[in-house]
């Protein structure tokens, strides 16, 4: 079952939220393999907990060992249950395993969800846990355009993946003071005519990523990207490419691409 | 066109960490009450990112930066439409005790589905009674457990105390707990079962039906009728309808999703769903108290005329308490709201 699961989890599914403004936006759907790996997390923290709470049991019923035997069972049910529905339901859908994999649970809507929502869909999980293993939940989900198992259907929510996003880096090679480019305007102003859209944001991811890359791989990529515009795009005079690495040609012609408006002024 | 990616960045970065900051403040606080000054504020913070957002979305290809900014939007919008409710409102005994009023409201409110369940479990019920009645090697079939098969040696084991070697209260109370959770968990199938429309469900409270007809008509035929009464009925009265509740719920539960609309509540449909639920369980906590603790005491420690008349009165109370929990104010309710419409 889990092959299947994850094959199916590398395709990316959102959902597109419509907002009464008129906002789009796109919530990304979270995978089986990923809810998964969450919900066995949960179980392990919720089997730690019942038999932490089992050992405390026993001692303080040691005279009445039956009593203590029905308040564990008894204990084990509603945590099993409530463990899930309460962590969903105030701490807005995540549970331990949720958050550490990432995952929340919200409204169809795009909202958090409700407390009701929260204990409907946890309650459904007899029958999503049917026959053994999940395999009804897993079915409903890969049968699902919003992944939802039938708790989730029921309840209206859906689970989406959150990895966390840091405020967009702070670059700042399109402030350099001096750009050698700007020496030859006719050229410069071509680049900027000539490139697309798509190029341009190519370059400037190329350039932003620069620390994820392994220097090998920079390298090269710097390189040809630096080649294909200099023999397509720009052929700016040999004198001065040669002076200039592949990444320096780069952050110069990204800060022509980018860069503050005074160009066209200086041409003009 | 190209957008300035940098330059823009620059620009609104100082806003998206605003932004970034009052949410962060919200998510953590426990109430997440805005007060109008906040509300205002999120509002335009959340306007401005969202217009970020377009821009970047149609004027620049930047997946990281549109994703942050999604992320961003997502966030603001659920703060502005969304009002948890507040722990105040949350930890309240009282509201919690208002289930023991909610319970015998919503049965009655969805009482025609309870009629249905009634209603699968008797036919269930006449056609298990009618194929040992007429058949009587069909018990081999219909009744799965051995125990069930030769009521007279249960009933002599069952006087005689065996099978109870331990007997104590110690056993007793684990017994007790079993019962619970194991009854609790068939009928939560039960309602859940609904989601199949009402299929599983009906197929549960018919086996169920099958189960009590044939075991009913087995005993009877064989002459142990007002034992098997006594031993099933103290805690049966509560079983039994309790299952049926569970039926109810399932049922509703296959009617919301065949008639799903837009305008309905749903809300409200999941809340009477949870009750349905929640008061069944409660049931069967005291279904499984009395199975362990009373019906397993027999002729000649506790009579069975007792018994009897102790499973009578329990079903006397809870008929009481389904049927007119909760009536007389929901008329004083209807009374006092029909002159304020007037008015």
């Amino acid at each position: 079952m889990t092959d299947t699961l994850s094959t199916r989890a590398s395709t990316a599914v959102e959902l597109t939220i419509a907002t009464p403004e008129g906002v789009l936006f796109r919530l990304p759907l979270a995978g089986p393999a990923s809810r998964l790996c969450a919900m066995l997390l949960d179980i392990v923290i919720v089997l730690g907990t019942v038999n932490g709470i089992g050992l405390l049991v026993y001692w303080i019923f040691a005279r009445a060992p039956g009593f203590g035997v029905m308040v564990i069972t008894l204990a084990e049910f509603a945590i099993g249950f409530a463990y899930d529905a309460l962590l969903e339901g105030f701490w807005n859908g995540q549970t331990i395993g949720k958050r550490l994999f990432h995952l929340r649970v919200i409204d169809q809507a795009g909202l958090p969800l409700r407390i009701e929502q929260a204990w409907v869909r946890n309650l459904m999980r007899v029958v999503d846990a049917l026959p053994f293993a999940y395999l009804i939940g897993g079915i409903s989900v890969l049968s699902s355009p919003l992944m939802q198992r039938f708790g989730d259907r029921v309840a209206g929510t859906l689970v989406v993946r959150q990895t966390p996003l840091a405020v967009p880096g702070e670059e700042s090679w399109t402030q350099q003071k001096y750009n050698s480019f700007m020496e030859y305007p006719t050229i410069a102003v071509h680049l900027r005519r000539a490139a697309t859209p798509e190029l341009a944001s190519l370059i400037q991811d190329a350039l932003r990523r620069r620390n994820e890359l392994a220097p090998y791989a920079r390298r090269e990529i710097y390189r040809e990207l630096a080649m294909y515009l200099q023999s397509e795009i720009s052929p700016f005079p040999d004198e001065l490419v040669e002076r200039l690495s592949d990444e320096q040609y780069l952050i110069d012609a990204s800060g022509i691409l980018f860069g503050n408006q005074r160009l066209s002024r200086v041409q003009g | 066109m190209i957008l300035n990616l940098e330059r823009f960045q620059a620009q609104a970065r100082p806003r998206w960490k605003n932004l970034e900051a009052l949410l962060g403040g919200l998510e953590s606080r426990p109430d997440r009450r805005l007060n109008p000054a906040e509300a205002q504020q999120l509002q335009e913070y959340y306007a401005q990112a969202a217009a970020d957002l377009n821009r970047v979305t149609h004027g620049a290809l930047a997946p990281e930066l549109r994703q942050y900014l999604e992320r961003l939007v997502a966030r603001a919008y659920a703060e502005l439409y969304y009002a948890p409710p507040t722990r105040s409102q949350i930890w309240q005994p009282r509201r919690w005790l208002r289930i023991l009023r909610a319970f015998p409201e919503s049965f009655r409110r969805q009482f025609r589905y309870f009629a249905l369940a009634l209603l699968v479990t008797v036919l269930g019920c006449t056609l298990g009674g009618l194929a040992v009645h007429y058949d009587p090697a069909s018990v081999d079939v219909l009744l799965p457990a051995d125990y069930l098969r030769n009521p007279g040696q249960r009933v002599h084991e069952e006087e005689q105390g065996q099978g109870r070697h331990l007997n104590s209260t110690q056993t007793e109370a684990a017994f007790s707990a079993q019962l619970i959770r194991h009854n609790i968990q068939v009928a939560l199938l039960a309602a859940a079962l609904g989601v199949t429309f009402g299929i599983g469900t009906a197929l549960l409270l018919f086996e169920n039906g099958i189960l009590l007809g044939a075991v009913a008509v087995h005993y009877t035929q064989r002459g142990f009728g007002l034992f098997m009464t006594a031993w099933l009925l103290p805690h049966g009265v509560f079983e039994i309808p309790s299952i049926l509740i569970a039926g109810q719920a399932g049922f509703y539960l296959a009617r919301l999703l065949l008639h799903r609309r837009e305008d309905r509540n749903v809300r409200q449909s999941m809340r009477e769903w949870l009750v349905l639920v929640a008061g069944l369980a409660m049931m069967l906590v005291w279904a499984g108290i009395m199975e362990a603790f009373f019906s397993q005491y027999h002729a000649p420690v506790l009579p069975y005329g007792f018994k009897v008349a102790v499973a009578a009165a329990e079903l006397v109370l809870l008929t009481l308490y389904l049927l007119l929990i909760g009536r007389s104010e929901i008329g004083a309710e209807a009374r006092s709201n029909i002159p304020s419409e007037q008015r």
